[in-house]
């Protein structure tokens, strides 16, 4: 008995030995790793737009491509794959995501920025307005020879956007109804306008009347920020009005307004049948959609049917994008 | 007047005592009222042994069969990493520390415990996957893998590991270890002959709470786990968890989706079931 | 095993110290390889303890600014005061409601069941599933019951319930095993003296395993503040202080959480985890000195 088991211990231990080891030259790997990356980091923090083409030199194209999608349901998935074509729509009503499956979920914006940035092979896709100067090393490509910017996407040459909205349950009335209106006004348009792109260029001004209350407002992440944004400035015309904020997800945003728990609700989509049929939405901005590639890739614009191919598996490999 | 009192409290104690029975009664109720329909929906073969996630697609799949094995590979691999350098540490702790040492490991291992998983997360991200995508680069692998979410769980279960077995072995009573040296063992087989076997229940139990930290454990596998709905096809390629699959899609869910979801969580609920059912049949299985 | 040999607990056992004294070197390789790879083992450990803290501080520390600790939050500032506000509230409520009943329950099964008995199998049995639930497990529970079902909404409230149920089991079965480690003989001499159980169980039993439950209860509250999956399903995410018990709040972690989400605010995160690290730290450092004080006056109350 006590042999064997001394056997049993015997080969655990070497089993762990190997393990140990292993780990072992990982940690110290590790540590040479961060000061690389952080080398990058400063390298980039020079030249962020130049980056692209910089440094092209150690690029392997031969590497096959790290595709980073978002999670099924996400606005900004919905938004990609209909756009891009990646979803297969059939003529009795199915449709079909053709995403492949080996490309990486990450499940939300700093996931899918840091990935890209720490893989030089990678491409994925974010909102615009989550693309600012503190994630470096990341560069958006231009689709089909077309820059992601605001203006392309009012002029309507860049076409990767989905809206935001907002909804209530029926019409809104009093404290709702004076929120929203500023968020249609000019001003609060304007604040829209500073990340994402604005519904409406030529709004009134903001005329409403100081309403005394306390609202909720919930959903969307992505709407968050701008929702928070909008809400300071409207607390500043309005002292009276307490607006509280809850960032969860489009879906739990628009099922709060619906059972009441939330007087309005925010989604980074559109709003699905079902929803529609109770709710009243309404859009108040609109995001465009960055394909991102790291800074180390000499790609600088896809096509939007490259786009398509390498998100559905058809191009597996850097080299086959010219 | 004080013999009501005694058994007033008596009650008291003995209602409290239910109370976690309770908790476990409203969950299964509760998640299965939601997830089992589901099941019945999809199908409950089609739910758990198909091979096809689709919750987007019209029709939609719902199977999870590759998120079980997921699941299932990823603990795997939190063991072999963990288990061994858990235990080894604890003995360490135990029985070959140096008293001044100690006093610095000691509270060491209490911090890694308490740090916030999304905190491993970004950890995990940002150092551990660049680091198998460079070091299993012929592998073709981008870092986001099984070999990785592996890696960082064993790192995660360290402290639930060395803390349950650290105290099992200073548990073993002395007489063991003295006992072996009388006979001539070194201090090293003593240890590892005597005193590990003698605390061998201590430290399975170790082993089941760490298998199920790593089992639950959402935010930091989300990270570098890659998250493919698929089956695995190999350690150094991306893989999706029961976990990770509830916490990615919950957000934005609705509907029969939404219910899968829930149903999923009612799946990873029997599976801490089995397992505590097993250690507790096995425990009783050592005692006999 | 029935050698009786005098528990020395000396760090070197006479037998080591003779054998050593005689010079005896012979090599033996288990035992070489054996000491190695414990070493290995705890150095690996430790590594990644250091390396992990190293990496919080190298990337948090530079961005922790006074801005971050403003009493209101805005998007600005995005200040973390609430939070931590928030995180204590949490912790509080949760422990108020854990507490007792963890501590009842281990009393239960200690001191009042009796051995074998069917009921106190099913408790120990379930107590041991809640322990083992996953925490994203009883974030979907809390959403199915506290939040929806009870109309509870997003809410301190229902967030506090979800986690006192999640570390119940941990704060009872620490209780349990300081209550099981206090010597027959406390409870024999109590009794001797004609106290009653009640007495003897709150006067001698409970002080003398404070330690133990005071354990439990830090490493309680670690998961407390640790905890985002469950709570981001039960106590929402609202960044300001809460007015009452059904307001949404957020913990310091989800916080964290929600800071880096959209890739805004990724170096106020790494604050954020600069001063989560703080607090752990600080947690654990008061457990240690709060553990010293009450065994010595523990004891000194039986002398």
């Amino acid at each position: 008995m006590k042999k064997l088991l001394s056997t049993i211990l015997v080969c655990g231990l070497l089993a762990a030995s190997l393990a140990g080891c292993g780990s072992n030259d990982e940690g110290t790997t590790t540590q040479g790793s961060t000061g690389t990356t952080a080398a990058t980091e400063d390298g980039s923090t020079e030249g962020t737009t130049e980056g692209t083409t910089e440094a092209a030199s150690d690029f392997d194209t031969s590497r096959s491509i790290s595709v980073i999608s978002r999670e099924d349901g996400s606005g900004t998935r919905g938004a990609f794959i209909e756009l891009m074509g990646i979803e297969v729509k059939g003529e009795d009503g199915s449709s079909t995501d053709m995403t492949t499956v080996e490309a990486d979920i990450a499940s939300r914006t700093d996931v899918m920025l840091t990935s890209v940035a720490g893989d030089p092979y990678a491409i994925g896709y974010v909102s615009m307005g989550s693309l600012n100067e503190t994630v470096k090393a990341v560069a958006a490509v231009a689709i089909d020879g077309v820059e992601a910017t605001t203006d392309n996407i009012i002029n309507g040459t860049y076409a990767v956007s989905r809206p935001f909205n907002i909804a209530t349950n029926g019409e809104p009335t009093g404290l709702v109804k004076d929120f929203i209106d500023f968020i249609l006004s000019a001003e609060g348009q304007a604040i829209v306008a500073e990340d994402y792109i604005a519904v409406d260029s030529e709004a009134p001004a903001y005329a409403g009347e100081a309403i005394e209350g306390t609202i909720s407002v919930g959903g969307s992440s992505s709407v968050s920020p701008v929702m928070e944004q909008l809400i300071e400035a409207y607390q500043a015309v309005n002292p009276n009005a307490t607006i509280e904020l809850q960032t969860t997800d489009s879906t739990s945003g628009m099922t709060g307004v619906a059972e009441g728990t939330l007087d309005i609700g925010m989604a980074s989509r559109a709003l699905k049948d079902t929803e529609a049929e109770t709710l009243n939405g309404i859009q108040i901005a609109l995001d465009g959609i960055a394909v991102i590639v790291n800074t180390e890739n000499p790609i600088d614009n896809l096509t939007s049917e490259q786009v398509r191919q390498i998100y559905v598996g058809e191009v597996t490999s850097w080299a086959d994008v010219q | 007047m004080k013999n009501v009192k005694e058994i007033v409290m008596k009650y008291v104690f003995m209602v409290s005592a239910a109370a976690s029975i309770l908790a476990v009664f409203l969950i299964c109720v509760f998640l299965f009222a939601n997830g089992v329909p589901a099941m019945r929906e999809v199908g409950f073969l089609d739910f758990l042994f198909g091979t096809k996630w689709a919750p987007s697609n019209v029709p939609a799949s719902f199977s999870i069969f590759p998120m079980i094995v997921g699941s299932i590979y990823v603990t795997a691999g939190a063991i072999i990493v963990g288990v061994p350098i858990g235990i080894l540490t604890a003995v360490f702790m135990a029985r070959f520390c140096p008293k001044g040492i100690y006093k610095f490991l000691k509270p060491a291992v209490d911090l890694l415990a308490g740090i916030p998983s999304i905190i491993y997360g970004f950890f995990g991200l940002v150092v551990i996957v660049p680091v198998v995508r460079m070091v299993f680069e012929r592998f073709d692998t981008n870092g986001k893998s099984i070999l990785t979410a592996s890696i960082l769980l064993g790192i995660m279960i360290l402290p639930t590991i060395i803390g349950v077995s650290e105290s099992a072995i200073r548990a073993v009573p002395n007489s063991y270890y003295e006992g072996a040296l009388a006979l001539g063992a070194t201090h090293e087989r003593a240890v590892f002959f005597t005193v590990l076997p003698a605390a061998k229940s201590g430290i399975l139990a170790g082993v089941v709470l760490g298998i199920g930290r790593a089992i639950g454990e959402t935010m930091a596998v989300i990270m570098v786990a890659g998250n493919q709905p698929r089956m695995p096809v190999s350690i150094f390629k991306g893989v999706r968890t029961l976990t990770a699959n509830i916490v990615i899609e919950m957000g934005y869910a609705t509907g029969l989706h939404r219910e899968v979801l829930i149903a999923t969580g009612v799946v990873l609920f029997v599976f801490i079931l089995i397992i505590n059912l097993s250690f507790s049949a096995l425990k009783r299985r050592m005692k006999a | 095993m029935t050698s009786e040999l005098t528990a020395n607990t000396k760090n070197e056992p006479e037998v080591l110290q003779k054998r050593k004294r005689r010079g005896k070197k012979k090599v033996r390789p288990l035992s070489m390889m054996l000491r190695l790879l414990v070493w290995i083992s705890a150095a690996i450990t430790f590594a990644v303890l250091i390396f992990l803290v190293a990496y919080i501080l190298v990337r948090g520390v530079p961005y922790l600014s006074p801005s971050l600790f403003e009493w209101t939050y805005n998007s600005e500032n995005v200040s973390m005061l609430p939070s931590i506000i928030n995180t204590l509230l949490m912790t509080v409520i949760a422990l108020a409601v854990a507490i007792p009943f963890g501590i009842f329950t281990a009393i239960f099964l200690v001191e009042y069941a009796k051995k074998g008995n069917k009921f106190v199998t099913i408790v120990r049995l379930t107590s041991e599933t809640l322990s083992g639930i996953p925490s994203i497990v009883y974030g979907l529970f809390g959403m199915l019951f506290f939040v929806t079902y009870l109309n509870w909404g997003y809410s301190l409230l229902a967030g506090a319930a979800t986690l006192s149920i999640m570390v119940l089991p941990l704060i009872m079965r620490t209780t349990e095993e300081a209550l099981l480690a206090v010597p027959d003989s406390y409870r024999e001499a109590s009794f001797g003296l004609g106290a009653g159980k009640l007495r003897t169980v709150f006067k001698i039993v409970l002080p003398s395993a404070i330690p133990g439950i005071l354990s439990g209860i830090i490493l309680a509250i670690g998961r407390i503040v640790g905890e985002t999956a469950a709570l981001i399903y039960t106590a929402g995410t609202m960044a300001t202080l809460p007015e009452n018990v059904f307001s949404s709040t957020r913990t310091l972690s989800v916080h964290m959480y929600i800071l880096s989400g959209e890739g805004l605010n990724i170096n106020e995160s790494y604050a954020t985890a600069v001063v989560l690290l703080l607090l752990v730290l600080l947690i654990n450092w008061l457990s240690g000195v709060a553990a010293k004080k009450l065994t010595s006056s523990g004891l000194r109350d039986q002398q």
